[in-house]
């Protein structure tokens, strides 16, 4: 249960963190998603199931804290923690965590997320779909990547110490 | 019944994932739904206060940009004020002379941006005024450098406003010039896009672009931005107009909301003729 209100209220900073403070890291309106790196985590650390539901609940409580279509980052995001999911391994989180393989599962999820928020997104626009995945999806995804970087190496340092 | 309770734990992560897929796209196709909007206008009015909260803590690096842009503004406004002063005058004269009524400016309503989300294709901001203060979907947002973009969702003490650079953004508008009518629609950058505007039409970049008398949401002759691209593509019967919008969003501090209420006849009428062609 004391999980469970710690990833609640991780994901309510995220959130206020992804929605006010990343644009200051933005490169040519380009924004990593801090979500889809905390889905990935969750994902390692406890698995398809749980990636799957707090993808969800993060999509969810971020389109309703930005004013946006309700739903649209909820499904994203739940395909995104699903997506995650399929690397969990038992009692293998830390190796994955501080491989390039978490990096991976960031790309993957992250991939998978903005193509599916597009392809809603821009449905009955005349935003073509290709273009707008390839230059705001894709570009965010390597973004998103090399951001995690900086957490799998934290992740790295951190066991590290713990095992010594 | 213990094969299936079997099957069922065996393929959970499937079946939640199914469910969760299915609920989600029951969300997104009741977006028009009131419990929704009721929840979405509770959630706009709790982010509202935390963002208002946060908004007391200064951004030095923006305030000395928005001094050094507001001195500028200040020197080009002292001039159109003089030159105003003068067309006023004359337009005084010219109107007791066709006997033409004074028309009556809007009322306005001015709003702090307390939040900004600049989502690429989903760019709002979040406004200090909401329905206590009268404000309502659909109602225009302006600056003093021209139009910004309309209200979108309200609850009683806040409100988004869509800016003009969104993908459901649409405004009639006209070329002040020469009076050519078209669409504004925003080309995923910086700038927006006349539409709607055939080859045979005469456009040159500088042309400054207004809204029209054809919106049911805008009020006429705000300024929207200045033409600063004009092509053709063979095989398009269209011309392509690129629009450098007037208003610098990334620099919005403050705005005006419009309160105008929409003519509900006229738009009524005009949905009811869109339903007799479908």
């Amino acid at each position: 249960m004391m999980k469970h209100i710690k990833y609640l209220f991780l994901t309510f900073i995220f959130i206020f963190i992804q929605s006010q403070i990343i644009q200051l890291i933005s490169l040519e309106g380009i924004t990593p998603d801090i979500l889809i790196i905390w889905i990935a985590y969750i994902a390692v650390k406890n698995g398809q199931l749980y990636a799957t539901v707090w993808g969800f609940i993060i999509g969810l409580i971020f389109d309703l804290s930005i004013g946006s279509f309700i739903g649209i980052s909820a499904l994203s995001k739940t395909v995104a923690g699903f997506t995650a999911g399929y690397f969990f391994r038992d009692n293998k989180s830390v190796i994955l965590l501080t491989s390039y393989r978490f990096l991976i599962i960031v790309l993957i999820s992250s991939l998978i997320s903005n193509t599916i928020y597009f392809l809603i997104f821009t449905r009955g626009s005349e935003i073509d779909l290709l273009h707008v995945i390839f230059l705001i999806g894709f570009t965010t995804s390597i973004y998103t990547t090399a951001f995690s970087i900086l957490l799998m190496f934290s992740f790295s340092r951190r066991y590290s110490k713990l095992h010594v | 019944m213990q094969r299936f309770v079997n099957i069922i734990l065996w393929f959970k992560e499937y079946l939640v994932f199914a469910l969760l897929l299915i609920f989600s796209l029951i969300l997104l196709n009741s977006n028009d739904n009131v419990q929704i909007k009721a929840i979405r206008s509770y959630t706009i009015g709790m982010i509202g206060s935390i963002q208002n909260a946060l908004a007391i803590i200064p951004n030095i690096f923006e305030i000395k940009r928005e001094n050094e842009t507001l001195r500028q503004l200040n020197v080009n406004l002292s001039d159109e004020v003089n030159r105003l002063r003068e067309a006023r005058l004359e337009n005084i004269r010219l109107r007791s002379m066709l006997g033409l009524k004074d028309k009556s400016d809007f009322k306005l309503l001015t709003a702090d941006i307390i939040g900004k989300n600049l989502h690429l294709l989903n760019n709002t901001i979040t406004l200090n005024v909401g329905e206590n203060n009268g404000v309502r979907n659909n109602m225009p947002i302006i600056s003093e450098m021209g139009l910004v973009g309309k209200i979108i969702a309200t609850s009683k003490h806040y409100s988004i406003g869509q800016l003009m650079l969104s993908k459901d953004f649409r405004a009639s508008a006209k070329i002040q010039r020469n009076r050519i009518d078209g669409i504004i629609v925003w080309n995923k950058g910086s700038n927006v896009e006349l539409k709607n505007i055939v080859k045979t039409q005469e456009v040159r970049i500088g042309d400054v672009v207004l809204t029209s008398e054809y919106s049911s949401i805008f009020p006429p002759n705000i300024k929207i931005g200045t033409v600063y691209n004009v092509s053709e593509q063979p095989g398009s019967l269209f011309k392509q107009i690129e629009v450098t919008p007037s208003v610098d969003f990334t620099m919005l501090e403050q705005v005006f909301i419009v309160i105008a209420v929409q003519d509900t006849e006229r738009v009524n009428l005009e949905k009811k003729l869109v339903r007799q062609k479908k």
